[in-house]
């Protein structure tokens, strides 16, 4: 088997790493396949108590007799049952401390870690472009102890001095002054890097993937990145990271089409 | 003494049931992502060719793409339009909210909920704190934010919606309006609760017995009509039937055309899946049965 992991299957690994060891409730969002797997790599690894709220799904991996796939569709309507308990969207945010991380997609993030997944306003009242919408971004991130913000894409346009409207406020002095309860953002993943906020609140480089430079991505970047003395390069995942991954969590594939 | 009464009877087929919906109405469709949506009561909206409708949909799929593409639509009330992998952003919702020809109010999809609670329980508003400081209040003036009149905090306040009718997916159902689930059930006990008018589209009738059997099953909703739709979710899913990856995809494509300029794919799927089929039996002919077996689970 090679260990060149696909960037799919890099930023799943780099999320089931990071979990910390009493996060408890795991909460996935639509169109988050890496999230997912990242999720299931940890509930069958690092943490055997965790609860993957998944689809329309709560499960527990140490115990589940089956896996729920990896798959393009993810809120599918039998995944109710394969798990322990059901994902109900009427009482699922009557329990907003409970879910202890969360996964934040963008069509933008600025330097403080704000996200936009709503859209682009023209100016004049409309869109010079339309998202998807919040989804329950600004619930979750509000209330999560933290979460992971997943870019698609690194780019100027996307990697911006101040988003173009909030939809997840990651700004911690904003937070703090505002009193929200969450623990905010812990770290950003793009196809060029690891990132997190330093103690100002600012965007700072924790590790870049191979063959990326800091050149690279600061040109990337719509804005002065921090960068530490030194940048070690992310590590790719180990043999037995992508073992655990390609037989368990992802044997369709999915994450190694991209 | 006088006789018992005769309890009233509700099922109606979804021409019907849906007849005295007016242009202009507030529309609520239940279901998640592509799960539970009522198509064969979307369908017939669509059909019927309404105008001006505020369509609330709290994470929704392709479905408020097809009553935009018939021209139904004024306003969209919603958390989330799309469909996962195969369209990160619904086609005719992304080209019609940057073209302006629908208004959409933004919410979160917690403030979806607290809505129509608010509605069902007679109050104007609710409060939240997912939102605080966030962009959504500019985008939709609604949203108010408050500091709360006991402790100070900053909230928002999520204004009461109130629906003149529900379309909901559900499992079974007698003569009677009790509906049972099979599965979880969405935001669709609560939307049907905000709602003066619930239609319910149901896999199976079953007997009153059926539902005593389970009362705890049993929704405590106004159900105004029973419209039988075995498979009524298709192009979605249900726990009797998988979402029809490849009709999905084929719509989202005619849809991303149409956004474009180029209509003609979308107008042959709507002469085949909307404007042909005079009803569900209809519509699943054209679908056929091998592909309806095909998507059980």
């Amino acid at each position: 088997m090679s260990v060149t992991a696909t960037p799919d299957e890099l930023q799943a690994v780099l999320l089931a790493r990071d979990f910390r060891a009493d996060d408890r409730v795991v909460q996935i969002g639509a169109n988050l396949p890496t999230a997912r797997a990242g999720a299931l790599m940890a509930g069958l690894s690092t943490h055997p108590d965790l609860r993957v709220v998944i689809g329309l799904s709560v499960d527990n991996l140490a115990t589940a007799a089956s896996l729920p796939a990896v798959r393009e569709l993810s809120f599918h309507a039998r995944s109710a049952f394969e798990g322990e308990a059901v994902m109900d969207q009427g009482t699922v945010f009557d329990d907003v401390a409970s879910p202890d991380v969360f996964f934040v997609g963008g069509l933008q993030v600025d330097r403080r870690g704000n996200v936009n997944l709503v859209g682009i306003p023209d100016g004049d009242g409309g869109w010079k472009v339309h998202g998807p919408g919040a989804v329950a971004l600004a619930t979750m991130s509000t209330n999560c102890r933290g979460y992971y913000i997943l870019m698609p894409a690194h780019s100027p346009r996307v990697f911006v001095e101040r988003v173009a409207s909030i939809t997840a406020l990651g700004d911690r002095t904003r937070r703090a002054e505002l009193g929200l309860p969450g623990g905010g953002p812990r770290l950003l993943l793009s196809p060029l890097g690891v990132f997190d906020f330093n103690d100002h609140g600012d965007m700072r480089v924790v590790s870049l993937h191979p063959g990326v430079s800091l050149d690279d991505v600061q040109a990337a970047t719509g804005f002065a990145l921090d960068v530490p003395e030194a940048v070690p390069t992310t590590a790719m995942p180990s043999p037995s990271e992508l073992d655990l991954l390609r037989e368990r969590v992802d044997p369709g594939g999915l994450l190694r089409a991209t | 003494m006088s006789a018992a009464g005769t309890r009233t009877e509700l099922v109606a087929d979804a021409r019907t049931a849906l007849e005295s919906v007016q242009d202009g109405a507030t529309v609520g469709i239940g279901g998640i992502l592509t799960n539970g949506r009522p198509m064969t009561l979307v369908r017939e909206l669509a059909r019927r060719g309404l105008r001006d409708l505020t369509v609330v949909a709290p994470v929704a799929a392709l479905d408020v793409d097809l009553l935009i593409a018939t021209g139904c639509v004024r306003r969209v009330v919603t958390s989330y339009v799309g469909c996962e992998g195969i369209a990160g952003v619904a086609p005719l919702f992304r080209s019609a909210a940057e073209s302006g020809a629908i208004e959409v109010w933004e919410l979160d999809e917690a403030h979806c909920g607290l809505a129509l609670r608010a509605a069902a329980q007679r109050l104007p508003f609710l409060p939240w704190r997912g939102g605080v400081g966030t962009d959504l209040p500019i985008h939709n003036p609604r949203l108010v934010p408050f500091a709360d009149p006991i402790g100070g905090e900053s909230l928002l306040a999520i204004p009461a919606l109130p629906l003149d009718l529900a379309l909901i997916h559900g499992h079974r159902a007698d003569r009677f309006g009790n509906v049972q689930f099979s599965g979880p059930t969405h935001m669709d006990p609560v939307m049907a609760s905000a709602a003066a008018r619930v239609v319910v589209q149901v896999e199976e009738l079953v007997g009153n017995d059926v539902i005593r059997r389970d009362p705890a099953a049993t929704h405590r909703w106004r159900t105004t009509s029973v419209v039988p739709a075995r498979w009524g979710t298709h192009p979605y899913a249900a726990t009797t039937i998988e979402a029809d990856v490849e009709h999905l995809t084929a719509f989202a494509a005619a849809g991303k055309r149409a956004a474009r300029g180029d209509r003609d794919g979308l107008e042959q799927y709507l002469d085949a899946h909307v404007r042909g089929p005079a009803d569900h039996a209809q519509y699943l002919d054209h679908i056929g049965l091998r592909r309806i077996l095909e998507l059980n689970p």
